[in-house]
């Protein structure tokens, strides 16, 4: 059974690696992207709650619960890529603390804490669960460290053989073919990926003090996932036991009590117990064992944490108050600020699509409720014309799916032209590079001949996309000539 | 000196941090451990790319560009016209001497299309495929060793090889598509004074044994109409934005230094405003013709003449002309117009 779930465990990891490094153009991965996330209860049921809406895709997240209740918690230990990368860490060490029933009994309710502040918080309009979810912490550490670090060593080592050591032949014609076919044109980099890596550790490194940590203590997932697993018929039975504690001692989740009666709602089927019993009578089993008795004591608990989370409305945005995204281009066709950032679960598929990696995660640019939201970023790409992949990837909708057509007359925002810098406008000499990419059939660009000398450019505003293209191929370096903001983009309001 | 404070049994303790690291530089490490570290180690020291002289690995070495080769051909110049651009652009190569003239059995053969934008062949953005699928094909038949098709896009390059069906195509016929990169580069030197004293140009490109160069007529802001000359930007490095200062000088000495074998303009599609992107239909003309010539300037002006502008209005051709730039005078050459 062990080495089953350690099977699932890597087929699962490997499948959602796979997923995310397929996502990038042209989408051709048999799994959309947006269903790594569509599947995750916790996710769907914040942002369909706080936004009011019945998000296309909740069906899958309700199965998902579904089955939990059939058979248990078995997704943290089974599936979920976070609890994989926290065992590995934690085989790193041998021995491993072990906490008294009280205290593991305190540590495990402050899951169901974040779980109903999450949910208060949704009720009031507000989506923060992005902050614990474990699918997107592990997305985001995926596509923005793991994919980008490998593709960067693989190129390296590329140019190492081939420029410095001189193999242009054989060498260089299997770079091409795998830079096609395998590791994209160009390795992507990300802002603020260091902060993304030390959140990513910081919850691994956790195990490393005590097992399963996060999954404990914090995860809202793994307490939505406990409370629909209470429900399941797939119990532990340990007839006959010798009250070694043996299991007790080994238990990663801490689910087994001194007295060896187990909490259903903790254990997430990974199956030790089995092997670790000497006596071999521990079984998992959908027919005999009876309930574990609930007792009230904890029933009311649970209800009075709940309430307690109520105070988290505190931090409701104050009513009426538009939240404004300043300086931040955000991606094409993005909802209206306020229900964006609600929207957006940070997972990063439209900074890991976008193809010319010109979508960044924002740090606080966008106000503190905006963290790893996306933004672009045309000094490090531009919005290709035609492109609308991180609308095909988002799995809520945040950034909303547009035709090609559609695409091609959204604003992101106007580029303006600075005068004072402009080669032509400013030192006679002639450039217009800008002119010459921008992608609008009729050129938002014109130019202005009248005058004499090198033909000067000028932003029409009713044409210009604010695409970026011309901010990024502008020659003036390193402060453009010309620059995008988001003045008129086009932000539907739903 | 620092004290390290640390708690054992619940109580406050300090320790000599000097003797804690000796401590920890005193365990054993296993034969197994220390190999896996050292290897490790000196991995990522060669990944971090540093090397001693930091001049031999860093920049690019010098080049004095491709050699021009004396081909004779049947005529100066063909212009086909016709329905096919496939067959127009094989009856005209064969009209100026066949293939087998400009390759040899064993070459590596370069066909550079232009493939700068996200267009669709009806949008003459980009060269037409099927012009660039007969070329390959052609150099395949005369005894290529291997045809290579590249271009440094200005859009995001993978979408630009798919869309312009010239990815798709060149792949068909046998052809090595593929991204160039921006670091395999040399660095272009001249023996004259030249604004492109040093511009790094892709190592493919000036080291292939035959160039193919092959453009698109269309219109462009900057210089009026984009040619084989400047076609000839996609196989630089480098802050390209530049060359459009003082362009005309630029692109000649370019084109000196890449001297390619056979130019073959796609005049078939050809944009007319709003170039060189365009995008809209309507800015497209049917003009249906094929260029082959071996000298890239006579070429350039004959397609100028054929879009209906003068050649002295665009700034590479006018260079070219005022500095005697291979075949200036058009009257004095043999042209050849045929209909497939």
């Amino acid at each position: 059974m062990v080495i089953l779930r350690r099977l699932s465990q890597t087929v699962s990891c490997g499948l959602f690696i796979y997923v995310l490094w397929s996502t990038t153009y042209p989408l051709a991965g048999t799994i959309k992207p947006a269903m790594l996330f569509k599947s995750d209860p916790l996710m769907m049921a914040m942002v369909s709650i706080s936004q009011r809406v019945i998000l296309p895709g909740v069906a899958i997240s309700i199965a998902m619960l579904l089955i939990a209740a059939a058979l248990g918690r078995y997704f943290c230990g089974w599936v979920c890529p976070l609890g994989a990368a926290m065992d590995i860490t934690a085989a790193l060490k041998k021995k491993h603390a072990i906490l008294s029933d009280n205290r593991s009994a305190a540590l495990r309710k402050i899951k169901f804490f974040f779980l109903g502040a999450f949910l208060i918080l949704a009720l009031a309009g507000i989506q923060v669960a992005w902050i614990c979810d474990p699918v997107t912490i592990a997305a985001r550490f995926v596509s923005m460290n793991m994919i980008p670090a490998l593709t960067w060593a693989a190129d390296r080592i590329f140019i190492f053989l081939i420029r410095d050591c001189n193999m242009h032949g054989a060498i260089s014609d299997l770079y091409h073919t795998l830079e096609s076919n395998l590791l994209g044109v160009k390795v992507f980099y990300f802002a603020h990926s260091a902060a993304i890596l030390s959140f990513f550790a910081a919850i691994c490194a956790a195990s490393f003090i005590l097992q399963r940590f996060w999954c404990r203590a914090v995860c809202p997932l793994g307490a939505l996932y406990s409370l629909a697993g209470r429900f399941s018929r797939l119990r532990r039975t340990t007839g006959g036991c010798v009250k070694c504690g043996r299991c007790v001692n080994s238990c990663r989740m801490g689910a087994i009590k001194k007295d060896f009666s187990y909490s259903q709602g903790e254990c997430i089927l990974c199956m030790e117990c089995i092997y670790d019993c000497p006596s071999h009578v521990t079984k998992f089993g959908f027919s005999g064992a009876s309930r574990p008795p609930v007792n009230t004591e904890s029933r009311k608990n649970f209800i009075l944490i709940l309430l307690s989370s109520l105070f988290t409305m505190g931090f409701a945005f104050p009513a009426g108050r538009k939240r404004s995204p300043g300086g931040v281009i955000r991606p094409p066709a993005a909802l209206e600020e306020d229900h964006f950032v609600n929207r957006c679960i940070r997972c990063g598929n439209c900074m890991k699509v976008c193809p010319t990696n010109g979508l960044q995660p924002v740090m606080f640019q966008a106000g503190p409720g905006g963290i790893w939201t996306p933004q672009l970023v045309p000094e490090t790409g531009y919005c290709e014309y035609l492109c609308t992949l991180c609308g095909k990837t988002c799995p809520t909708g945040a950034i909303p799916e547009i035709t090609q057509e559609q695409k091609a007359v959204t604003k992101l925002g106007i580029a303006e032209i600075d005068r004072s810098t402009c080669l032509p406008w400013a030192k006679n000499k002639e450039c217009i590079v800008c002119q010459e990419h921008c992608p609008v059939g009729e050129k938002a660009i014109k130019l202005d001949t009248y005058a004499g000398g090198p033909a000067k450019p000028y932003i029409d505003e009713r044409l210009c996309v604010g695409c970026g293209i011309c901010q990024n191929k502008c020659p003036v370096q390193p402060v453009r000539a010309v620059k995008v903001s988001p003045r008129n983009a086009d932000r539907k309001c739903i | 000196m620092g004290i390290v404070l640390f708690r054992e049994k619940g109580r406050f303790r300090m320790k000599d941090p000097f003797g804690y690291i000796a401590g920890l530089l005193d365990k054993k490490v296993s034969r197994k451990k220390f190999l896996a570290m050292a290897l490790s180690s000196i991995g990522l020291f060669l990944l971090s790319g540093f090397r001693p002289h930091k001049a031999s690995a860093a920049a690019p070495e010098g080049s004095t560009g491709r050699l021009k080769k004396a081909i004779k051909t049947d005529h100066d110049l063909i212009v086909a016209s016709g329905s096919d651009p496939y067959a127009m652009t094989v009856k005209a190569v064969e009209m100026i001497g066949g293939m087998e003239r400009f390759v040899k059995k064993g070459d590596v053969v370069l066909v550079k299309p232009n493939i700068g934008w996200d267009r669709t062949p009806e949008q003459a953005g980009n060269t037409n495929p099927q012009v660039v699928a007969a070329l390959v094909d052609m150099s395949l038949k005369a005894g290529a060793k291997k045809v290579k098709v590249f271009d440094i896009t200005c859009n995001e390059s993978r979408r630009c090889y798919a869309t312009s069906g010239i990815g798709p195509a060149a792949l068909k016929s046998g052809a090595s598509v593929y991204h160039p990169e921006d670091w395999d580069t040399v660095k272009a030197l001249f023996p004259f004074k030249s604004p492109m004293q040093g511009w790094p140009i892709l190592r493919d490109a000036v080291e292939c044994d035959v160039l193919i160069n092959a453009p698109v007529l269309k219109h462009h802001g900057l210089t009026r109409l984009t040619l084989s000359m400047k076609n000839l930007m996609g196989v630089c490095g480098g802050n390209r934005g530049i060359m459009h200062q003082n362009i005309g000088e630029n692109l000649v000495d370019l084109t000196g230094f890449m001297n390619p074998e056979l130019t073959v303009i796609d005049a078939y599609r050809v944009l007319v405003r709003h170039g060189p992107t365009g995008g809209n239909l309507s800015d497209v003309n049917d003009v249906k013709k094929v260029i082959v010539a071996a000298d890239p300037t006579l070429a350039d002006i004959v397609a100028c003449n054929i879009a209906g502008v003068e050649p002295s209005d665009v700034p590479y051709v006018r260079t070219a002309i005022q500095r005697k730039f291979g075949l200036t005078d058009p009257s004095k050459a043999d042209i050849l117009n045929i209909t497939v």
